[in-house]
């Protein structure tokens, strides 16, 4: 018994919950282990390969080629995160995660409340890391200065008679509760989402309304959706002047189903329409259709979209296709024809919002385009406890960066005068070295500070300690019984 | 890009070179070995001063935040990598990762000179990126990736001092053929099914295969040495996972703010979860389990190429996404 974390589990009162029973499988930490790498490994796959619930299944045909995407698709891999063997992972690390957490991460806080304890030379000797080494100054004062060195570099200490007992990043204690808490509540935030929340994303035309009753929502679903519903009054694009687009905006009205208007707000990318737990995003952004008249005759045409530009393409006769491209709201529109002899299309006009040309008999009048907003939508419900447990989480994780440090004394007086024999040891569970390398320092600038012993002991001058830990040899020291602090 | 700034990149770019021969250099000769790694270490921490003025240079001359194409977070990792190592040797006083860490950041400016200009000049930005919640973001994940390199490396030397030679070489050709397909990814047509085929086969075959070849040493360890690099490498992870946890959780909040959904399994989204939940593996391996140094060193090399896939695989490797940094051929 030489650490603390080695003390009998029940004179903590802690006693496993799950150790016998049907549930004691879902304490392992080997499981958690194989869960984690399984999961791992399965989201790999999911994100080579292109999902089918995201990107579409043309996607997968295109990289896969028809025939292996068929094979992926029934392989279950064109939508692994819907596969049952990929729920099943989450439901038994989910278990995992909930009995691991009760039974071996909250009970561990009790250590937090145990005092230090003291140790003499002889346990000391059995640390992981020990050393000891002898000075020219009375025991008392080598223990001050052993103390104020220890608190220097931020260690709480506590005295009793000759023993000395010091702690470091005891908050780090925290961290694996605090991460835990956290996991534990994403899980119940992301639960309370998918029951009762809903989400979507509908391309809306200027003009048009956005209703959330196509919405996705999971099947043990017991939310409730609104009735009503999203009014485009304006969308455009704002551009760079090298003319990529920067920034889209919409105007948008809350309209009750009687068409009274509730609520009215412009939504751009990063800042979202919200009402009554209801999120609207601006998401994408296009040109979706052209009207144009002919001879007074209004027609409207699709536009395609064609890297930068968006055209509409209207054959004339067997060979000729009048085509119309479209570069931005403002911008006039430009009329090609083409036919299959000329290399390329040849620009005709050049028409503004608004003007007509006549191309022979016809007279054609650019009238305007019709612009498509893409609208992203979803109510979130447990969103304040996933974003709590994301505070949770990211605090967790930072706390176990910090490494949790024990160090004991024992001094005791040697044969000569003024002289004392300490002994010094202690662990560190997560940097090992370095905090060697710490305890070595504070024994080298003792030795330095401090008057040399009067009795010579065995330290080696050519030898300094840093390199050989344990050369100095530990005097011959009453031992002394410590189990009365246990 | 101006000529100052060009003269500071490449100034870092020398540096990274110069300080691993130097570091290269001291082992050759006995006499001067202590004071050349003190050179080393110096000539390095010249570079990490200059490029952290190239990168502020950058950001002036852009007026935005100068991350926002593969070519910056190039900078930015090189930057974090030769950062790094410079604090994990002042705290431990290890000089050997040196070498490691320079050629790391030597082949990364390397890579970034080699992109076509346009990803090198400086573009203005599309519609999803014009966010404050991109300068939160993305650092925060590129200096975790350094980390885990660093941490790799670290293992490396680990299994070095411990004489687990076999796996030692095992580990060194895995992480080499998983830059060749990276960079014939980048730089080259072959078709990006070979170079997935490349990596992930030699991934697997060959952090299986340095595991199962921890049994065999050769000559007598030197247990301090590899006691001391297992504990650096935990250390980059300790200080790469919680940074990790940051990037990943405020670019859910970004995308929740930006989007409406806090996930939508994007691939790089999913890799680096993915990542994540491997060094969570790692942590409890550690924490809990007490696995050896060894075998420790094994799993964080495959992080290394689980984070290296995760930084530049998915680009280069035609993996696409909401996340690629743009096509480049
Ligand atoms: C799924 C089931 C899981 C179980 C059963 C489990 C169990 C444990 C246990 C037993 C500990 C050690 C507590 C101690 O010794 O003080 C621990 C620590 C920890 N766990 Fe988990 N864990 C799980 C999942 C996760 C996940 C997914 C993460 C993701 C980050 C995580 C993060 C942590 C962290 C950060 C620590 C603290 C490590 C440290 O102190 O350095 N755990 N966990």
């Amino acid at each position: 018994m030489t650490t603390s974390d080695s003390h009998p589990k029940q004179s903590l009162g802690f006693r496993p919950v799950f150790r016998n029973g049907p549930l004691a499988i879902f304490a392992s930490v080997k499981l958690t282990i194989v869960l984690l790498s399984l999961c791992a490994a399965t989201i790999l796959v999911g994100a080579w390969c292109p999902q089918e619930a995201t990107v579409g299944q043309e996607k997968v045909i295109e990289q896969f080629g028809e025939e292996m995407a068929v094979n992926l698709h029934n392989w279950g891999v064109t939508d692994i995160f819907h596969t049952p063997f990929f729920l099943i992972l989450i439901a038994l690390l989910s278990m995992n995660m909930v009995v691991g957490s009760f039974d071996k991460v909250f009970p561990k806080l009790r250590l937090l409340k145990l005092p230090l304890q003291f140790f003499g030379p002889d346990q000391i000797a059995k640390m992981p890391f020990n050393t000891s080494f002898a000075v020219g100054a009375s025991p008392a004062e080598t223990l001050e200065k052993l103390q104020i060195k220890l608190q220097q570099r931020g260690f709480k200490t506590v005295v009793h008679g000759n023993q000395l007992a010091a702690e470091f990043g005891k908050i780090g204690r925290w961290a694996p509760t605090i991460t835990h808490i956290g996991l534990l509540s994403l899980l119940l935030g992301v639960t309370i989402t998918s029951w009762t929340g809903f989400s979507g994303f509908k391309p809306v035309r200027l003009g048009d309304d956005l209703s959330f009753q196509d919405s996705e929502h999971s099947k043990q679903w017991v939310g409730k959706l609104p009735t009503w519903k999203v009014h485009v009054d304006a969308t455009r694009r704002e551009d760079y002047e090298s003319g990529e687009a920067k920034q889209w905006y919409s105007d948008l009205s809350v309209v009750d189903p009687k068409g009274k208007v509730l609520d009215k707000q412009q939504i751009s990318v990063n800042t979202p329409l919200e009402y009554q737990g209801v999120d609207v995003y601006q998401s994408s952004w296009g040109l979706d259709q052209l009207i144009v008249s002919f001879n007074g005759r209004e027609r409207t045409l699709d536009l395609r979209p064609m890297g930068k530009l968006y055209a509409a393409f209207l054959p004339l006769d067997e060979e000729t296709v009048l085509i119309m491209s479209l570069r931005n709201q403002t911008l006039p529109m430009r009329l090609f024809a083409k036919r299959p002899e000329w290399e390329a299309p040849k620009l005709i006009s050049e028409i503004p919002q608004g003007k007509t040309v006549k191309l022979g008999a016809v007279e054609i009048k650019y009238v305007r385009p019709v612009p498509v907003t893409g609208l992203q939508y979803k109510s979130d419900p447990g969103l304040p406890i996933t974003y709590t447990a994301f505070g949770f989480i990211i605090l967790g994780v930072m706390l176990a960066a910090i490494p949790f440090r024990h160090v004991w004394v024992s001094v005791s007086k040697d044969g000569s005068e003024a002289g004392s024999t300490v002994a010094i040891g202690g662990r560190s569970k997560k940097a090992k070295v370095g905090f060697e390398r710490l305890v070595t320092n504070i024994v080298d600038s003792m030795q330095k500070e401090l008057p040399p012993p009067v009795v010579a002991t065995a330290v080696d001058p050519e030898n300094g300690l840093s390199d050989n830990l344990t050369l100095a040899q530990p005097a011959p020291l009453p031992s002394r019984s410590t189990e009365s602090n246990v | 890009m101006s000529d100052f700034q060009l003269a500071l990149t490449n100034t870092a770019g020398v540096s990274s070179v110069a300080s691993f021969w130097v570091f290269v250099a001291s082992n050759g000769v006995k006499k001067y070995h202590d004071k050349m790694l003190k050179v080393g270490s110096i000539v390095m921490a010249i570079g990490f001063v200059a490029l952290t003025l190239a990168i502020i240079a950058r950001g002036v001359e852009a007026q935005r935040f100068p991350l926002a194409n593969l070519y910056e977070s190039l900078l930015w990792f090189a930057w974090a990598t030769m950062g790094g190592y410079l604090a994990l040797a002042s705290a431990y006083g290890i000089r050997q990762l040196g070498w490691l860490a320079a050629m790391l950041a030597a082949t990364m400016f390397l890579y970034g000179s080699w992109l076509p200009a346009n990803q090198q000049t400086i573009t203005p930005l599309v519609p999803a990126l014009v966010s404050y919640w991109r300068q939160i973001h993305v650092p925060p994940l590129i200096v975790s990736y350094a980390m885990f390199f660093l941490s790799g490396l670290s293992s490396l030397l680990e299994l070095y001092h411990a004489k687990r030679k076999v796996s030692l070489g095992l580990s060194i050709g895995t992480i080499f053929l998983a830059f060749t397909a990276i960079g014939l990814g980048t730089f080259t047509t072959v078709d990006t099914k070979w170079l997935q085929l490349l990596f992930v086969g030699a991934s697997l075959g060959g952090t299986i295969g340095a595991y199962y070849t921890l049994k065999m040493t050769r000559g007598e360890p030197n247990v301090k040495q590899a006691e001391l690099y297992d504990d650096v490498s935990y250390r980059a992870i300790a200080i790469g996972f919680p940074l990790l946890t940051i990037g990943i959780i405020t670019g859910g909040l970004w995308a929740n703010h930006a989007w409406g959904t806090y996930w939508s399994w994007d691939p790089k989204e999913s890799m680096a979860l993915v990542t994540w939940l491997s060094y969570a593996a790692y942590i409890h391996l550690r924490i809990h389990h007490e696995a050896s140094a060894e075998k420790l060193s094994v799993v964080s090399v495959a992080g290394l190429l689980l984070t290296l896939l995760t930084y530049l695989g998915f680009n280069s490797l035609g993996f696409g996404g909401l996340h690629s940094y743009g096509k480049l051929k």
